[in-house]
């Protein structure tokens, strides 16, 4: 038997396979297609403080390999999340990491501090990089301001906290950094890429929104240098790996690169038993090839440049 | 709120046993599925997309077309007729009998029991799948489904069907062979009415028929224009979406129309777990220009 445990920090996981924010609903959605406690976690979609209408349709478009959306973090606000989701999600039997997203530094802090009063929460994972709300953005591009939000988040709320950042910057390991001295137990890499697609012949963008965020296979390569290089930079700063993951050996990748944990996202459109599928297929993989624990592959990448 | 797709819905690879032309751009496709055809009901839909390769990426949402039974009647594979628009339609069409597609369904409210009376479906495009195993249960002529038998059935079910040209018209023989009568309607006068297909219920409207029901299934500014005749007659009425889908089982929000509550409100729900049927008076239209 493999050994799948990990450790995010102060975030102890069954196994490395979670489900990404806004590509899973509110997990009940899924619960006829997967066995959610096969899981190491799940992760509802972002809520916000006040409910969201999000943004007009269409909301997403399919590109090679990819999907772009801009979805505008549809959702019921808060209260109705603790009130109505989270009784349904202390129910599946896995870790449930709870993904918030404010307007500015204050709702983050305050929203936290709610989720951090509430039993069966594993963790919160603030999505400071949403690209379809600009607020989102503004916030995650910016070192300090990520420092310092993550550093009052930390003391409005007891769970581990996990930044997800967004790629969409020039420098990646600059915004990583801000989040482990901020206190980040983990970071989140990544969300997705700004993005566009276009009819020309009605000379107008496909999404209602013009842009949005490009996800899928598309981007795992963008996704895998950006792990890869923060891992070198800040060995001590657990990852988790997004982007384009939807088989074992996207995970694997992931994994020698240096997360510690990977999330499946647009791969559960294109197949809603896509986790658990990979999760299987990721336990033989290990076993075939003689891996006793997950554990010992993470961050066991070296670069062609290094002498062996 | 707390939607989710039926369930009954689940994942699976299925062969494909036909894949044949019907019209223009148009195909047949049947799957190897005695699960699904056991438990689809008419209105309900599937996802579907080829079972190698990433690209195309996501499955597309089809309507079912029909249930078919072996000797026995015993529910043994399903039928989709899809035209072809764009990469994910072309893949399909190059698909042969023995390749495998993904497949995940039932998805959807489908229809519920027929109204006492006449029924008449409206259709544009390729609006008109979801009819024939919807017709062939209200008028008596089968079972779908694992739900009660039927108690009443229609008097009668009419196809008002619009396409741009003749050749585009598919599976009409199908429609009649179930008793069910069919009313063309071409942009080119090349079959049928010249015009819209919402002249020819308009017509029948003027001339004091009430249908117990009418049922629309088509493009946006069809829809919208029966939601205002229906409005004006005063005839009940369902409306099929088809709105731009993403998963078909509730997780990717792509989905979402603006619908009326019965508190009065306007709320965006999903379509693949809310619908895909609703009654015209409940969907709001967006406003009109871009
Ligand atoms: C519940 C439901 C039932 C349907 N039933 C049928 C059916 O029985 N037969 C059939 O031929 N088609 C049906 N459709 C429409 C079908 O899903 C689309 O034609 C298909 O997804 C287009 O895929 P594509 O890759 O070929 O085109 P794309 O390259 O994705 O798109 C080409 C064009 O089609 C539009 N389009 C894309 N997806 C959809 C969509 N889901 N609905 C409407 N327009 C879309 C795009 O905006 C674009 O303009 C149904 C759709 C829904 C939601
Ligand atoms: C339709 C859609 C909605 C998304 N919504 C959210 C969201 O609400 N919050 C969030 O943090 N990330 C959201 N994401 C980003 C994903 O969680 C993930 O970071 C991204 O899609 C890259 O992973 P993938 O290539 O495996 O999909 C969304 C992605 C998609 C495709
Ligand atoms: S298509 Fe994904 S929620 Fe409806």
């Amino acid at each position: 038997m493999v050994d799948l445990n990990v450790k995010l920090g102060r975030l102890a996981l069954s196994n490395p396979v979670l489900v990404a924010s806004g590509t899973f609903g509110y997990v009940r959605e899924m619960a006829g297609f997967i066995r959610l406690n096969r899981l190491g976690g799940v992760i509802p979609k972002t809520v916000t403080l006040r409910p969201r209408a999000g943004n007009p349709t269409p909301r997403t478009v399919e590109t090679p390999s990819g999907l772009l959306n801009a979805i505008g973090l549809d959702n019921d606000g808060i209260d109705h999340f603790r009130t109505h989701h989270l009784p349904y999600l202390r129910t599946v039997g896995t870790a449930v990491i709870a993904n918030i997203a404010g307007e500015d530094e204050d709702q983050f802090v305050e929203m936290a501090a709610m989720i951090g009063e509430e039993p069966g929460v594993a963790a919160v994972e603030l999505n400071i990089s949403c690209p379809n709300v600009s607020h989102g953005l503004d916030l995650g591009i910016d070192p300090f301001a990520v420092e310092r939000l993550v550093g009052r988040v930390r003391e409005s709320c007891p769970l581990p906290i996990i930044a997800k950042l967004t790629p969409n910057v020039t420098d990646i390991v600059a915004i990583a950094r801000a989040s482990a001295d901020g206190g980040a137990d983990a970071v989140s890499l990544v969300n997705t890429f700004r993005g566009m697609a276009v009819n020309w012949r009605s000379r107008r963008p496909i999404l209602a929104n013009d842009v949005g965020g490009l996800s899928g296979p598309a981007i795992k390569p963008l996704a895998l240098r950006m792990v890869w290089e923060v891992a070198r930079a800040l060995p001590n700063l657990p990852i988790i790996g997004i982007g384009g993951i939807g088989e074992a050996d996207d995970a694997l990748e992931f994994l020698v690169a240096g997360a510690s944990a990977i999330q499946v996202g647009t791969a559960t459109f294109a197949d809603p038993t896509a986790a658990e599928t990979l999760l299987d297929d990721l336990t033989r993989k290990l076993d075939e090839a003689g891996i006793g624990r997950v554990t010992d592959i993470i961050g066991t990448l070296r670069s062609n440049r290094e002498r062996s | 709120m707390d939607a989710v797709a039926p369930l009954c819905a689940s994942r699976r690879t299925v062969a494909i046993l036909e894949n044949e032309p019907v019209a223009r751009d148009t195909f047949r496709l049947r799957l190897d599925d005695p699960a699904m055809a056991r438990s689809i009901r008419p209105g309900q839909f599937l996802m579907i997309r080829p079972a190698n390769g990433s690209d195309p990426l996501l499955a597309r949402p089809f309507a079912l077309y029909d249930v078919i039974r072996d000797a026995s009647g015993i529910p043994i594979a399903i039928e989709v007729v899809y035209i072809v628009i764009g990469r994910g339609t072309a893949a399909l069409s190059r698909l042969r009998p023995g390749d495998g597609v993904i497949a995940w369904g039932p998805l959807g409210n489908g229809f519920g029991p027929p109204p006492d009376g006449p029924v008449v479906f409206v259709a544009g495009g390729i609006g008109q799948t979801p009819f024939l195993a919807l017709g062939r249960w209200w008028l008596g002529g089968g079972a779908y489904g694992e739900g009660q038998p039927l108690t009443s059935r229609s008097s009668s079910a009419t196809l008002l069907y619009g396409v741009r040209s003749k050749g585009l018209a598919a599976g009409v023989g199908d429609f009649e062979a179930a008793g069910i009568a069919v009313e063309l309607a071409t942009d080119d006068g090349s079959a049928g009415h010249h015009g819209y297909v919402t002249d020819l219920l308009a017509r029948r409207l003027e001339r004091g028929e009430r249908p117990a029901l009418v049922v629309g299934c088509g493009p946006p500014a069809m829809l919208a224009a029966l939601s205002d005749l229906v409005e004006k007659f005063d005839v009940p009425c369902l409306l099929s979406l088809e709105n731009h889908m993403a998963c078909g089982f509730g997780a990717c929000f792509s989905c979402v129309a603006s619908i009326r509550q019965p508190d009065g409100s306007v709320d965006l729900r999903r379509v693949c777990v809310e619908g895909p049927i609703f009654p015209s008076r409940d969907v709001v239209r967006p406003p009109t220009g871009h």
